[in-house]
């Protein structure tokens, strides 16, 4: 076993047969102590935020880290350690407190104890397409654009705070089991974002924008974020002047912003096993799903379509496998209404006697994988954006997410946002302040009459780096395709 | 464990190969032992080491910094030449304080050594004996049982050179009767405090009490809230008001009342990192010492918490309360806030309504407004409808949307005793009363 020095030998990120033999020999180990499975993970991650706050940078700051995960099955049951070090000795004593810790576990196993759907073993390598490699650009060239970004914030004279962030991450990832998988992945992603807030003595107001992919600075570069920063700013300048929006039920009608993080809280967390199964309890809470429901329960309107596909180039929830070594997939969540699948595991595939659709992931080396969104996707509808705001004759059209909050099994929502405006006779009309709207979840999506997509530019795969469940928590990246949609009857103005 | 002997070694070893002005280095090692169980069985059982070290350098008024988790020597001198190379990359910060200097750090006896021993089968046994609990009344019981290590060191060009080693012991549990829940949890810096079986008789009695639920009507309502409800409605002024870059930026209510009466006169609320009440830490990331801020004394708002660059800004010293996240400097937040007790009991607070409602936690709260601290979120895990002085129905979860500022102008009374507790989301540990609030405002309601 290698005592120290880099887990991935070259450039090209290939392994090194040292450390494929020191992964095997791991294995071996863990099954030589009693484990009947055991996977492990070695993972080398770096980024590089650079934040600028008011003007000044705030942060540029580098940040690597290196470290395994061993996961055990022992006697049925789950154990997971995390090495002090690379070394030999670490490495083994690393087996042997997770060998310890499984066991302790199998005292409350559940019933005959943990089965893990087939899944045959695979020996690949996979990364992401990268034209500009984000952390070969220039440090200045980063903070020029913040730079630029901030002066046409600062333009706007109600613009007392401003901040603006640039994020690049790699990760470098060794998978390998028992059971014969080895694999490597490396995934580069970045993105930006911008903030402005507005004050004037009475009122505070805010608008930002952040979006994140799996690609390279190209990404970045094709934001326009100068652009909207001024954009943006202007607005929260009018939004100090906008009146409140007004309170009661009409047709809601979200951005695509708005609609990925609906997605996310009302669609993708619901659809975890794990929670549906009670297992985040504590923490981030269960679903109103139960597994009787997958395949019957009517999630909502005929024109709901969602899918969650971790094969979308350039999503920030893609990947070539998840963290138990099962290839990413496209899968089939609601179907013209209807709910047909969970995000799954191995061990919950086993409940449904089907091949786990590989939403398994950890966030670096130290944590165990849970099941955990990739790309959730509103598919998009045959309108177009205008079409919908052309044919509603009374609502408001919201954008932005400015606060989210849920129930513990995701029926009760309420969401607040940035900015809103009012539409009368098919057309957008006056500038709305401090929006939100509350409903159930089920009733919600079942009052979904439209959704674009026929436009240009109108379906897109929106990056969430902020997703937070586990105990310990482990925040990581996912992503929503979505475009702006129309629902009915909804409460909106839910202010206090 | 690394120790404080290895810990300042790392640090004066890194400092010794910085060329920067002025550098400051952090190291922070975390042990976690942690334990979940679900549905009367263990799913999660880990345990996981890490040790991060963190150098900021400053040259010319520009700051860069890196980390690493890898501490050999070559490492630890890429990793300082990284922080130097983004310092070089900035343009000036003219409002970058210089680090601060060394004063004398307070001790702290936040380490229990039966604590950072925790074993997996002890921690089996506990969830054992919960689950056994909830089993003998026909319940399943959910929960965590962790033990931690935190170390935390910080050394600077300037002199400091300050370390410290706490244990957190955190146990909690759900139990399940069909779609009514019951809620307990305990937090202590050693876990020989826990009795797992007095916390499943208080969860089981949430679980089981008024069996049969029934919705309320959308108001305002007379609310008792337990103390980790309270949790939750104290959090949102830690983060969204109580720090100086909030009053300085103008987004925090404070900045236009500081002097003046701000929230209710039975309102006093303080941060104390040295309170052993609390989870108290003898200084901050920048090598600080914590201080004690009175915050609001009476209802009247008497001050924020600062880190260096906030109190520089106002010719001041730094309060300690420097805090750094993932997301970027949120600037300087409170870490161990008080809320004064008063002079009743949940039990009389109850005897005392009329009519009205016991909330024991919430869930996945927000703001939506934060400038007038408005919050929302919904209840979770034994909420109940008092009517002349007694709890007599099960409620279905509720929604609330309520200024917090006009709610802590409200306050009708507050527990004669406080309790350690934090909220759902872990932004803090505070120690905290329960307390009554006169209409509160519930906006809507959920289906279980």
């Amino acid at each position: 076993m290698p005592a120290r020095g880099r887990i991935f030998a070259s450039k090209r990120n290939e392994v090194s047969a040292e450390m494929r033999e020191t992964l095997r020999e791991v294995l071996e180990l863990a099954k030589a102590r009693g484990a009947g499975y055991a996977d492990i993970r070695v993972v080398e991650t770096r980024a590089e935020p650079i934040t600028m706050r008011n003007g000044n940078v705030e942060r540029i700051s580098t940040r690597t880290g290196r470290g395994a995960g061993l996961r055990v099955l022992v006697d049925g049951a789950w154990g997971f350690a995390s090495p002090t070090s690379m070394n030999r000795e670490g490495l083994e004593e690393a087996v042997d407190l997770a060998v310890r810790v499984g066991r302790a576990s199998a005292r409350w196993k559940h019933g005959a104890g943990v089965e893990l759907a087939s899944e045959p073993p695979h020996e690949d390598r996979w990364e992401n397409h990268v034209a500009k490699d984000p952390f070969e650009v220039k440090v200045e060239d980063k903070v020029e654009l913040l730079t630029a970004a901030t002066r046409a914030m600062t333009e706007v004279p109600e613009i007392k705070v401003t901040g603006a962030q640039v994020d690049a991450w790699e990760t470098k990832q060794l998978f390998a089991s028992t059971e014969g998988s080895f694999i490597e992945q490396r995934k580069v992603e970045c993105g930006a974002g911008v903030m402005a807030v507005a004050r004037d003595g009475h009122d505070v107001q805010r608008r930002s924008f952040d979006d994140y992919e799996s690609r390279g600075w190209e990404f970045v570069e094709g934001l326009d974020l100068v652009g909207r920063a001024g954009r943006l700013a202007r607005e929260a300048a009018d939004l100090l002047k906008a009146d409140v929006c007004p309170r009661g039920r009409t047709t809601y009608v979200a951005g695509g912003g708005m609609m990925a993080l609906q997605i996310h809280e009302s669609v993708g967390h619901p659809i975890e096993l794990d929670r549906v199964l009670g297992t985040e309890a504590t923490f981030a809470g269960t679903s109103f799903l139960t597994p009787a429901e997958r395949g019957r329960f009517q999630y909502g309107s005929p024109e709901v379509n969602l899918t969650a596909d971790a094969t979308i180039e350039g999503g920030l929830g893609s990947f070539g496998y998840d963290d138990e070594g099962v290839p990413a997939q496209r899968s089939v969540i609601v179907e013209k209404g209807r709910f047909e699948n969970f995000l799954m595991s191995r061990e919950t595939a086993t409940m449904f006697g089907v091949r786990s659709n590989g939403t398994m992931r950890a966030v670096g080396a130290h944590n165990l994988p849970l099941i955990r969104m990739t790309n959730v996707n509103l598919e998009p509808g045959d309108w177009t954006f205008e079409e919908i705001i052309r044919d509603t004759r009374e609502g408001v059209f919201v954008e932005t997410p400015k606060s989210w909050s849920l129930d513990d099994k995701r029926v009760n929502f309420h969401f607040g946002q940035e900015i809103a405006w009012e539409i009368k006779d098919g057309a957008l009309g006056r500038m709305l302040k401090n929006p939100a709207h509350t409903a159930l979840t089920p009733e919600f999506w079942g009052s979904m009459d439209a959704v674009a997509g026929r436009g240009k530019g109108e379906w897109k795969v929106h990056g969430t780096p902020g997703c937070a469940k586990g105990e310990p928590v482990q925040v990581i990246h996912v992503a929503h395709g979505a475009a702006p949609a129309r629902f009915r009857n909804i409460k909106v103005g839910v202010g206090q | 464990m690394i120790g404080r002997e290895e810990a300042q070694r790392l640090l004066a070893k890194t400092l010794s190969l910085s060329k920067a002005e002025e550098t400051q280095v952090n190291l922070r090692g975390e042990t976690l032992h942690l334990t979940r169980w679900n549905n009367n069985h263990i799913h999660q059982n880990l345990v996981r080491r890490n040790t991060i070290l963190t150098v900021k350098a400053i040259d010319g008024k520009r700051v860069g910094t890196a980390s690493t988790n890898v501490l050999d020597e070559g490492s630890l001198r890429a990793t300082v030449e990284l922080a130097q190379r983004n310092a070089a990359l900035q343009k000036p910060n003219p409002d970058l304080a210089p680090l601060p200097g060394p004063e004398p750090i307070p001790e702290v006896a936040g380490f229990v050594g039966r604590t950072a021993e925790s074993s997996p089968e002890e921690r089996a046994d506990a969830a054992g004996v919960i689950i056994t609990a909830a089993q003998k009344k026909g319940l399943t019981a959910a929960g965590t049982y962790s033990a931690e290590v935190e170390e935390m060191a910080v050394a600077n060009s300037r002199g400091i050179s300050a370390y410290n080693a706490g244990t957190t012991g955190f146990i909690r549990t759900i139990v399940n009767a069909g779609d009514n829940t019951g809620y307990a949890d305990r937090m202590s810096r050693d876990t020989d405090d826990f009795d797992p079986a007095e916390l499943a008789a208080e969860a089981i009695l949430k679980a089981t009490l008024r069996r049969e639920a029934a919705d309320l009507a959308t108001g305002e309502w007379d609310t008792i809230f337990e103390e980790y409800a309270v949790a939750d409605l104290i959090r949102f002024f830690g983060y969204i008001a109580f720090g100086a870059l909030a009053v300085q930026e103008g987004r925090s209510f404070m900045a236009e009342v500081m002097g003046e009466k701000a929230l209710g006169e039975n309102v006093t609320i303080w941060d104390d990192g040295l309170d052993p009440r609390g989870l108290a830490e003898p200084f901050d990331v920048e090598g600080v010492p914590k201080r004690r801020v009175v915050i609001i004394d009476r209802g009247v708002a008497r001050g924020v918490v600062h880190n260096t660059m906030t109190a520089a800004k106002e010719g001041r010293a730094s309060t300690g309360h420097a805090a750094v996240s993932d997301w970027g400097d949120m600037g300087p937040m409170p870490s161990n806030m008080f809320l004064a007790t008063g002079s009743s009991t949940k039990d009389e607070m109850v005897r005392k309504t009329k009519k009205g409602v016991l909330v024991t936690r919430f869930h996945y709260t927000h703001s939506p407004e934060p400038t007038r601290v408005v919050a929302t979120g919904t209840t979770r895990d034994g909420t109940f409808l008092i009517e002349n002085g007694e709890i007599t129905t099960r409620l279905r979860n509720l929604r609330y949307t309520q200024s917090l500022i006009e709610a802590f102008n409200r306050v009708e009374a507050v527990a004669s005793s406080a309790r350690i507790t934090r909220d759902w989301w872990s932004t803090f540990t505070s120690v905290l009363p329960a307390i009554k609030i006169g209409g509160f405002n519930f906006t809507g309601g959920t289906t279980f």
